[in-house]
């Protein structure tokens, strides 16, 4: 380990760290006035995730000290474990809204399903790292993936947590996709999964599901209903406006009319107060941080690397995306945190973790298998 | 260095000699642009709300987070000629209840209904009325609580969520029910006012005049409601005063109602329980220095809406209350009308000063018998006694040599048979008899003997004391019919004068002023004759004209022969009294109808009497007691 230290600082990505670094300055930043003004009470929310970031940090620090390849082999153990912890929440864990989603670690409360998206990453990664087909998957040599991906999903599902679920299968179908299998593959998965999805919208959706699907399709219907918080949102991004209504200033946020201003709409608060400009700036950082990380997936060193690189990417794009979206309004309100923005500890750890990992294939892109033998 | 050329090696063979990872590097630029299309897609969405729409967005929030509520404007005072208030306000304690405060309303109402002593069934009645207002808009559920509730609604409001306090002004009247009528009441505006009315000036839940003046002047006193922004939360709570602006309060209006001449003729009428009207008007301006309906409204009982049962009351009550009866009554002129007869027979020629009819207490006419008010007879009479005596049999043999039209043509001159055009509602027009008039309604022909029941003013004849006071002014005045005018001034808040009184001169009558003469010095007979009718009123030092009359109510044979008082009440006679002073340069005109006051001098000239002595005090010559007069 010591060996390669002067290359541990050469090699080290710091323009991706530089980037993180400043998005989660930002994050922080507008997480204080998302949550502001303080409760009494408590530790303030801003307060807890920074103390989330620096524990984070660590555990980047951690993730950077051995070599990605390493994780080939604790794969199954950690994927056990996952599905074991997805088990026990379901028996043990505490509830809220109506869905049992969290393990009380008396510190903090943990969210197993948010890791589980990273250990899925790297599990389907260390599949296809390993498993060339340069033909295309046939539909047998996919069947891995698929109870890979079931196993949490099945499990996340029975909380119930139908947009966290749904995040299995999009990480799934990325890396898949990415992974190239055959056109008759294609096609079969496909079939099964929109029969699967006809299935689920009759018999395992609920009401309140349907009708955010609904309202979404119809959203100035129903004001102050199941439409108000998409409402709301589009209301205080929209009256942002070019250059914002200013730090502490938003109105929507502060007066409580965005809903879950500090958690999934925290970036709702950041477009009212920074408005156009800041927006732009927000999400230009944003996803240069995630285009980086699909150059580090470009120059990743071996095909294990590649996938641990782009399931990393697509694991916190897709997220980005689907909680922009959603607070814009052109999709239904799922639950999706915004990843390094919204408040919730399970989130940024993972996410940190998973960019831990991005920085582990970028800084061994030159080193060859032999080397660290 | 030669680990770093190693190193340089491998990087070769990953990067480059690889041609799967070839391959995938260029999936992953395929990649890069496909998520390239999705951040250009929020930020297209982010463009389209923020610049875009970015202005409506904004007005939306405001809306969301500004409340803008109504701050009611103190009504307009209302003060008398001599500037005394007569209406002004004082601050009232509403009971309001806010829905979205309050999670049961139920349990709420049932305490508040133990509080405040009313029955639960009317709160709801009014949150139902309230119900497509939003929630945050307090629903008045008790109006104008005393003290003592307040101190106890105050203390208590931890343990009543919702229940909150509205200060609103409310009317005081200094001179108790004072002009009543004239002056009206106030009321929360109805459904159907609501519509008629502009939007933006009236809300559900506003006082608006109902009656009277408070009505008619609305508009002047009503003033301009205040706003004031605050900002809220989600969850209704105010945040903070963001901008206010202030109510303007409403006009002033000065009455040209005297208050002390009105005082006394409302004292005087309801010391003696007389139901009626007395009117007071400047003869050479119009003024209505006092304008009398008795029995009064009891004003204080409308402020925060008056109950069911005081409301039944009043419709029920048989002296009608509700009535303005100086404008909206109307009754046989009787033996005043007889002023109208004597000019009509002076200017037709078929009189004149010295004619003398013989009255032997009766006129036969046709067959039939029409009997003068003293069946004993007047004896030969001329123009002068016949007036002060108010000889039935001359103006019998007058009005038959005019005949009914020309009498409705004096009628008509005089302004009867129409408004005045006072500025009060509902008010009567009376009626004038004529031949076609009977033809149109009845379709029967005229019959002369009417003529001569028409003439002395019975029969169809109808006016309002309002009317009789305007004819007293015009012929004091020489013939000039002034609009009678209640407002004095009209003054903004800023004390700028906005309305001014100008006298409004209707018409002219164009008669030889030797027969008005003539008229008004039978009328000074009637009070300073020795034979007048209305002597009774005669007060020392002062020269007056007046008319007595009598007007039937029924002509029922059972009652023919009876004792006054023993008549039922609402077959008496009602009692009427005009009179007009100083008769050298007359100022002031002055009318009593009294409703079942039986005799014109009796019933209606003391109420005259004292209203004279209180317009023209300290010009009388001081009251001698009797005991220093025999010394």
């Amino acid at each position: 380990m010591f060996r390669v230290d002067r290359r541990f600082l050469t090699s080290f990505d710091w323009g991706l760290l530089l980037l993180l670094l400043l998005v989660s300055g930002m994050a922080l930043f507008n997480l204080y006035s998302a949550s502001y003004p303080p409760k009494p009470w408590g530790m303030p929310p801003y307060v807890r995730q920074a103390y989330f970031f620096l524990g984070g940090g660590l555990g980047i620090l951690c993730l950077i000290s051995f070599d990605y390849k390493e994780l080939h082999s604790w794969n199954y153990p950690i994927f056990v474990l996952m599905a074991l912890s997805l088990v026990a929440v379901l028996f043990f864990g505490d509830s809220a809204g109506g869905s049992q989603r969290w393990i009380n670690l008396g510190f903090f409360r943990l969210q197993p399903s948010e890791p589980a998206k990273l250990v899925l990453v790297v599990a389907l990664a260390s599949y296809y790292g390993r498993k060339e087909a340069p033909d295309g998957y046939t539909l047998q040599e996919l069947l891995p993936p698929v109870g890979l991906t079931l196993v949490p999903c099945a499990l996340i599902m029975l909380q119930p947590d139908l947009g966290t679920a749904l995040m299995f299968v999009i990480i799934f179908v990325s890396m898949t996709v990415f992974a190239r299998p055959r056109i008759f593959t294609y096609l079969t998965l496909g079939a099964m999964g929109s029969g699967a999805g006809v299935l689920a919208w009759f018999f395992l959706l609920k009401d309140y599901q349907k009708r955010r699907i609904e309202t979404l399709l119809n959203p100035g219907h129903d004001p102050n209903g199941a439409g108000y918080q998409i409402e709301q949102s589009k209301i205080a991004i929209g009256s942002g406006g070019k250059l914002g209504k200013g730090y502490l200033e938003g109105t929507q946020g502060h007066l409580h009319f965005l809903p879950e201003r500090h958690t999934d709409f925290a970036f709702a608060v950041w477009a009212e107060e920074w408005g156009f400009f800041g927006t732009v700036f927000f999400i230009g950082v944003y996803f240069l941080m995630l285009f980086w990380g699909l150059h580090v997936a470009m120059t990743a060193r071996d095909r294990f690397g590649v996938f641990l690189a782009f399931g990393v990417v697509m694991l916190i794009f897709w997220q980005a995306v689907i909680n922009l979206l959603m607070i814009l309004g052109l999709l239904p309100v799922v639950g999706i945190p915004l990843p390094l923005v919204s408040y919730g500890g399970s989130s940024l750890l993972t996410t940190l973790l998973a960019l831990g990992i991005l920085m582990n294939v970028r800084m061994r892109r030159f080193q060859g298998e032999r080397t660290l033998d | 260095m030669d680990e770093w050329k190693h190193l340089e090696e491998l990087e070769e063979v990953n990067e480059y000699d690889d041609e799967a990872l070839d391959s995938q590097k260029k999936r992953l630029l395929l990649v890069s642009g496909i998520l390239f299309c999705f951040v250009a897609l929020i930020l297209f969405r982010f463009w389209s709300l923020q610049i875009h729409k970015g202005a409506e967005y904004s007005k939306r929030a405001d809306t969301n987070r500004v409340r803008v509520r109504e701050v009611v404007a103190p009504r307009g005072n209302i003060l008398d000629r001599k500037g005394r208030e007569l209406v002004t306000n004082r601050p009232s304690f509403n009971v309001v209840l806010v829905r979205e405060d309050s999670n049961d309303i139920d349990e709420l109402l049932r305490k508040l209904s133990r509080i405040v002593d009313e029955d639960i069934s009317v709160f709801w009645k009014r949150i139902r009325e309230a119900e497509k207002r939003p929630r945050h808009i307090p629903v008045r559920l008790k109006e104008d609580v005393d003290w003592k509730t307040l101190a106890y609604l105050e203390n208590h409001n931890q343990e009543l969520p919702g229940i909150r306090i509205e200060v609103l002004p409310a009317r005081v009247y200094h001179f108790g029910d004072m002009a009543s009528h004239t002056i009206g009441y106030l009321g929360e505006i109805s459904r159907r006012e609501l519509e008629k009315q502009d939007t933006s000036v009236y809300r559900g839940g506003d006082l608006v005049g109902k009656m009277g003046l408070e009505s008619l002047r609305e508009a002047d006193l009503r003033g301009e409601k205040g706003l004031s922004f605050s900002e809220v939360n989600a969850r209704g709570f105010e945040q903070q005063l963001l901008k206010s602006i202030e109510p303007l309060p409403g006009n002033e209006i000065h009455l040209t109602i005297d208050s002390d001449l009105q005082r006394v003729a409302e004292e005087v009428m309801m010391s003696a329980d007389k139901s009626g009207a007395v009117v007071a008007m400047e003869v050479k301006t119009g003024r209505l220095l006092a304008l009398v309906s008795t029995p009064p409204l009891h004003l204080e009982d409308f402020v925060g809406g008056i109950s069911h049962a005081k409301w039944q009351d009043l419709l029920d009550n048989p002296r009608h209350p509700f009535v303005h009866k100086a404008v909206q009554g109307s009754y046989p002129p009787a033996s005043t009308y007889k002023l109208i007869t004597a000019l009509a027979g002076l200017a037709k020629g078929v009189i004149d000063e010295n004619t003398v009819i013989y009255c032997p207490g009766y006129y036969v006419f046709g067959n039939r018998r029409y009997r003068c008010w003293k069946h004993s007879g007047h004896g030969a009479v001329s123009l002068q006694r016949a007036l002060s005596e108010s000889c039935d049999v001359y103006f019998y043999q007058v009005g038959q040599r005019v005949g009914v039209d020309t009498l409705a043509d004096y009628a008509r001159k005089f302004g009867l048979g129409e408004p005045t055009g006072v500025e009060l509602e509902h008010e009567k027009s009376g009626l004038v008899p004529t031949k076609k008039w009977k033809k149109e309604r009845d379709g029967v022909r005229w019959q002369d003997g009417e003529t001569l029941s028409v003439a002395i003013g019975q029969s169809y004849n109808q006016t309002t004391p309002l009317q009789i006071c305007q004819l007293t002014a015009m012929l004091a005045n020489g013939g000039k019919r002034y609009l009678p005018q209640l407002i004095e001034q009209v003054v903004n808040p800023d004390g700028e004068v906005i309305g001014q009184f100008k006298p409004v001169l209707v018409d002219e009558l164009n008669e030889d002023p030797r027969y008005l003469q003539l008229i008004r010095q039978g009328m000074v007979e009637v009070i300073q004759g020795k034979q007048g009718t209305g002597r009774i009123v005669r007060i020392e030092g002062l020269t007056m004209g007046g008319k007595t009359g009598t007007a039937q109510v029924v002509r029922v044979a059972q009652y023919k022969d009876m004792k006054e008082e023993d008549i039922p009440y609402q077959f008496r006679d009602h009692a009427w009294f005009t009179a007009y002073a100083p008769a050298e340069d007359p100022e002031i005109a002055v009318t009593v109808l009294v409703e079942h006051g039986l005799h014109g001098s009796s019933g209606a000239g003391p109420v005259a009497k004292a209203v004279m002595q209180q317009y023209f005090g300290e010009r009388l010559p001081p009251i001698i007691p009797v005991a220093e007069r025999k010394k």
